[in-house]
């Protein structure tokens, strides 16, 4: 059970985002993608549930190639693959637990009471059954971030891909979404892919890191070899100074 | 660029440009008839873009409706009076409101209502990533929201010009009433000798088209939205005119084969 990106190249018109990223992340593990603002980061993990397709190279996962698959036979990758995007993408004409209650109807066939039931149940979990029946636009971000990990985790998925799930949270709550990812991966083993800036989160709850620069990978380690790398486009990195050799 | 080549240029692209959205209006269609046989259709879906599309356009499609008969009976007036024709503004008012202004108009309101309203509702989904956000759910965008809304614009429409009718010939009635003295019950008994049940078909076929014109279309280019807040703003507008368009040329088709 684990995920290969392996020789990947992606470009947008004249831009190259990525040049050749090969990497694997192992089963169970916590495993986050760090760089600049604009370097590939949710690109590359968009590949993997097939929002966006490669120029070049392959993706495995579960030993299954899925960077040329239909978009209907995405859709069984995507059941056990979930994805929290960094806005949230809650449905705005729906309430929070409407919002969770949806994959429920769809895929495990329940009725909208029952889907519903369970919905609150699932927001509970997140701390947020006091706000079921809020609409997404009466939320704060933090709270939509809660209620899209909610809705992601509702069809209990392999794996999840996390894009900045932190950002524009509190202190506490970027804690708090800290130790839910922390404990997908030890309590229920899910292979966790955490698309960050938050030098907290990175070095609180990651297993091992990746860095992309200039479309590939700069560094690949534990929280160990990034605090003890010599590199200095990654010392600059982890230490947020303005002066430095990275070019952005 | 030559300016001699410029006048060209430009129409060549504005025709490849016409050709595409048509292209993918096309595809849009059939991508909603494979979806219908068999029918995968979230009710819940279905039920509350009906409602809101429909019910809710009921007050102001009435208002359009019953403006237009009595529009009608104005326009006619003159000629009634210098003629003392009075036993045929029943017939000449409804006759053209069955067959033409009535489901033309209302399809024109409903377009800029309901139309509008689902371009930017879909293009708003797509610039918010939540489109991606329904994919990434295993949940397939164009049945999930494109079917429901297909079926309800066309149904809708359907629906809305028949209540509209009979709205029109409300209005067509009191206004007879108020400037040529023709009473309700003259009116009426004026109008149904000549008046064919298939004058009042032709008009439930073509509302039918322009909904399905007006769905298309509205889908069609909310979900080819691109670039962010302005980029909807692009899509309302291309979309209000090419659907009003396609309703013109429906129309145009539409009375040659139904005549």
């Amino acid at each position: 059970m684990t995920i290969t990106f392996r020789n990947i190249h992606k470009a947008f018109g004249p831009k190259k985002v990525l040049q050749g990223v090969s990497f694997t992340v192992r089963d169970g593990e916590c495993f986050f993608i760090v760089g600049a603002s604009g370097v590939g980061k949710s690109v590359l993990i968009k590949h993997l549930v097939g929002l966006l397709r490669p120029d070049d190279g392959d993706i495995f996962l579960d030993d299954t190639e899925v960077s040329r698959l239909t978009e209907r036979e995405f859709y069984e990758v995507r059941k056990k693959c979930a994805m929290v995007f960094q806005s949230s993408t809650l449905f705005d004409s729906m309430t929070c637990e409407q919002n969770v209650a949806l994959p429920l109807r769809k895929h495990m066939g329940l009725t909208m009471k029952d889907a519903l039931t369970e919905a609150r149940e699932r927001l509970s979990q997140v701390h947020m059954s006091h706000f079921a029946t809020a609409y997404p636009a009466e939320i704060g971000d933090g709270m939509r971030k809660r209620v899209a990990i909610a809705r992601a985790l509702t069809l209990k998925p392999s794996y999840v891909l996390f894009d900045e799930p932190t950002t524009s949270l509190d202190p506490v709550s970027a804690r708090r979404t800290d130790v839910m990812i922390r404990e997908l991966c030890d309590q229920f083993g899910v292979t966790s892919i955490v698309v960050s800036h938050d030098l907290v989160s990175i070095f609180g709850i990651a297993d091992r890191i990746a860095m992309l620069y200039q479309g590939n990978v700069r560094l690949l380690g534990t929280r160990e070899d990034f605090k003890n790398t010599d590199d200095p486009v990654v010392r600059q990195f982890m230490s947020g100074e303005a002066e430095g050799p990275m070019q952005v | 660029m030559n300016a001699a080549l410029n006048i060209p240029y430009r129409m060549g692209a504005a025709l490849l440009l016409i050709a595409d959205q048509t292209g993918g209006i096309a595809i849009m269609a059939g991508q909603v008839v494979r979806r219908l046989v068999p029918p995968r259709i979230d009710r819940y879906e279905l039920f509350r873009n009906a409602y809101r599309m429909g019910v809710q356009s009921v007050p102001i499609i009435a208002a359009t409706a019953g403006f237009t008969g009595a529009l009608m009976v104005i326009q006619g007036a003159p000629i009634v009076e210098r003629y003392n024709a009075r036993n045929i503004i029943g017939w000449s008012a409804m006759f053209t409101t069955f067959r033409e202004l009535g489901p033309l108009l209302i399809a024109l309101m409903f377009n800029g209502r309901v139309g509008a309203n689902n371009t930017a509702e879909l293009g708003t989904m797509v610039v918010t990533e939540q489109i991606d956000g329904l994919r990434a759910l295993a949940i397939d965008p164009i049945t999930y929201l494109v079917v429901p809304r297909y079926l309800s614009i066309a149904i809708m429409m359907t629906a809305l010009v028949i209540i509209g009718d009979f709205v029109a010939i409300l209005g067509a009635m009191g206004m007879a009433w108020g400037i040529l003295d023709v009473w309700p019950r003259q009116f009426y008994y004026s109008a149904m000798p000549m008046l064919q049940t298939w004058d009042f078909s032709v008009g439930v076929i073509k509302g039918f088209f322009y909904g399905n014109m007006i769905a298309l279309t509205s889908c069609y280019f909310g979900l080819s939205t691109r670039g962010g807040a302005p980029g909807v703003g692009r899509s309302v507008n291309a979309s209000v005119v090419a659907a009003a368009s396609g309703v013109f040329i429906v129309d145009y088709l539409s009375t040659f084969i139904l005549h």
